[in-house]
């Protein structure tokens, strides 16, 4: 019998329901959300709406610094703090829901591995993207990064997560990787969760797992804001089942909610609807 | 008939035929796929190797990524993945995936981070394959690169100083470990009974930590109580890698008999010749 280790942190009391006033932090929408903490904010507020856990979003400039981790979203529930999907799945589970426990041991490995593939390739691409590709970094991050705050503060702010976020691509590899590398790795990635997901509505076919939350936050994002270049949604458009289940997924979750969860996801940086 | 393709990687030890985990990856694909690769391994000479390491070379083609290497050889019509379906190919990116993000943090730490088995194994082992004066400053750039490595990707807060980092990482090491040992199963090789690109990635992150004798072993402790990823990796090994080994004391063998036998030949010969011109001196006195 292998020795299974308990992973993760201390998780919360699972003594407390889940409070009313439940809120998640993310960055301003309008002005100052960038494209991989807009995909991440969007895969909670879809697991968070996939457990029928009620939260409201909350806009904040310095969301960033308030995170425990330092990465946004974070959740505010009760006297708890807690950041990132993982640890919010977690927490979640600690309180009694979850959305993966009628998985075997076999596809709940499968489901972590699939996890971390979009981790690995769709948001270090979209990092990449937004950082250390030229023209987009000189049109959108900079002018959306530091908007909140005065000169030069916002320069300040930006360069220095610019410098971050390089030194970061250097070590794992990426940054002698050209643009069409990486849209490359993105079409890559994007065909093997096409391939998985077939023609099932959800990846672990009836129901959604966190794994369903990930893929629609990110490849939602994806198609529909408005970059520089219409290249990396160009890939993601390549597979019909793909921009399906992100319509399902906005239909099912989001639309059917009261007019401010449905704006919030409606109304973001992006231009485009999704059912065009 | 394809161009001649050479491998220029780290050699091996401990029954290993390489210690380093890309390294093995390649070579343990070239097997299963049956590419005809010669395989250099660096040693003390000055010939410094174009890339990073492992460095593929066919005529003039320089190709230095494991995923670019295996690329390069499916294109050459060298596939272990032709049996595979379309979701099976999805899932070998998935594991590879969640090979680099929890399993290779915490194996670049045990080799090049952890003091004692940095001082006392792998600096001494890398420093002599490298030559002076480089082995004075490449297995520290290494080490250097590998710390730099985990701090950034895995170093942020809430995790503030180095012992809460190696503690999260073997935590996620020995998670993927259970994982990979669930997903295995009781089959052979992770997709049925032949070897894939899946099967070369893991065996090249699993046979390092399983056979390297350090001083600091909590993952290959670890590893140890999952049989049946031991027993993959000892497979492996034996089917595709010892072969060469036996192969090669076997023909040494057949060698030296061949040898012993030809000399006690003509020893004999010769005796006989002697004996005899003794005898027919014999007859003729």
């Amino acid at each position: 019998m292998p020795v299974m280790e308990r992973t993760g942190r201390k998780s919360a009391p699972a003594t407390e329901p889940w409070p009313e006033n439940a809120a998640l932090y993310q960055q301003l929408k309008e002005e100052q959300i960038l494209l991989s903490d807009n995909a991440s904010s969007l895969a909670v507020q879809a697991f968070l709406q996939m457990c029928n856990l009620p939260v409201r979003v909350v806009c904040r400039a310095n969301a960033e610094y308030m995170s425990p981790s330092g990465k946004v979203p974070f959740i505010h529930v009760g006297n708890q703090v807690v950041s990132e999907l993982g640890p919010i799945v977690q927490f979640v589970k600690a309180k009694g829901h979850s959305l993966s426990d009628g998985l075997d041991e076999v596809q709940k490995a499968e489901m972590k591995a699939y996890m971390e593939l979009v981790n690995n390739m769709l948001l270090t691409a979209e990092l990449y993207l937004q950082w250390c590709d030229d023209v987009t970094v000189e049109e959108i991050t900079h002018p959306r990064y530091g908007s909140p705050y005065p000169w030069p503060l916002n320069r300040i702010l930006s360069y220095q997560k610019q410098w971050e976020v390089r030194r970061k691509m250097k070590a794992i590899g990426w940054a002698g990787k050209t643009l069409e590398q990486v849209l490359e790795d993105v079409d890559q990635c994007c065909q093997a969760l096409s391939q998985r997901l077939g023609t099932q509505p959800y990846f672990f076919n009836k129901q959604p797992t966190e794994l369903d939350a990930l893929v629609f936050g990110h490849l939602f994002t994806i198609l529909t804001t408005q970059l520089t270049t219409d290249e990396l949604s160009e890939k993601v458009k390549n597979y019909s089942n793909l921009t399906a289940f992100c319509r399902r997924i906005e239909q099912q979750y989001f639309e059917g909610h009261d007019k401010d969860s449905s704006t919030t996801v409606a109304a973001r940086s992006a231009k485009r609807s999704l059912l065009r | 008939m394809a161009a001649p393709m050479e491998l220029s990687c780290w050699g091996g030890d401990w029954g290993l035929p390489s210690l380093h985990p890309e390294s093995l990856t390649v070579m343990a694909y070239a097997k299963f796929s049956g590419a005809p690769l010669t395989v250099n391994t660096i040693n003390n000479s000055w010939r410094a190797p174009k890339g990073d390491v492992p460095v593929l070379i066919s005529e003039d083609i320089v190709i230095s990524q494991p995923a670019k290497i295996l690329n390069f050889l499916r294109k050459q019509k060298y596939n272990a993945d032709y049996e595979l379906s379309a979701k099976q190919g999805a899932d070998t990116l998935a594991y590879i995936a969640l090979l680099e993000e929890k399993l290779l943090p915490a194996l670049l730490h045990t080799f090049w981070v952890e003091a004692e088995n940095y001082c006392s194994v792998t600096k001494p082992w890398f420093a002599s394959r490298i030559a002076f004066p480089l082995s004075l400053y490449l297995p520290g750039r290494m080490s250097r690169e590998a710390l730099n490595r985990i701090l950034l990707t895995r170093g942020g807060p809430p995790l503030y100083s180095l012992t809460e980092v190696e503690a999260q990482i073997y935590r996620d090491a020995k998670e993927c470990l259970n994982l990979l040992s669930k997903r295995l199963g009781t089959s052979q090789f992770f997709f049925g009974d032949t070897p894939t690109t899946l099967d070369a990635f893991v065996f090249g992150f699993l046979a390092p930590i399983y056979k390297v004798c350090f001083p600091r072993v909590q993952l290959q402790e670890h590893l140890k109580q999952l049989p049946n990823l031991c027993r993959f990796c000892d497979d492996i090994l034996t089917c595709y890698f010892r072969l060469t080994v036996l192969g090669f004391a076997y023909f040494n063998e057949i060698k030296t008999q061949a040898i012993y036998d030809y000399l006690r030949a003509v020893l004999q010969r010769t005796c006989m010749l002697h004996m005899g011109r003794g005898r027919s001196n014999a007859a003729a006195v």
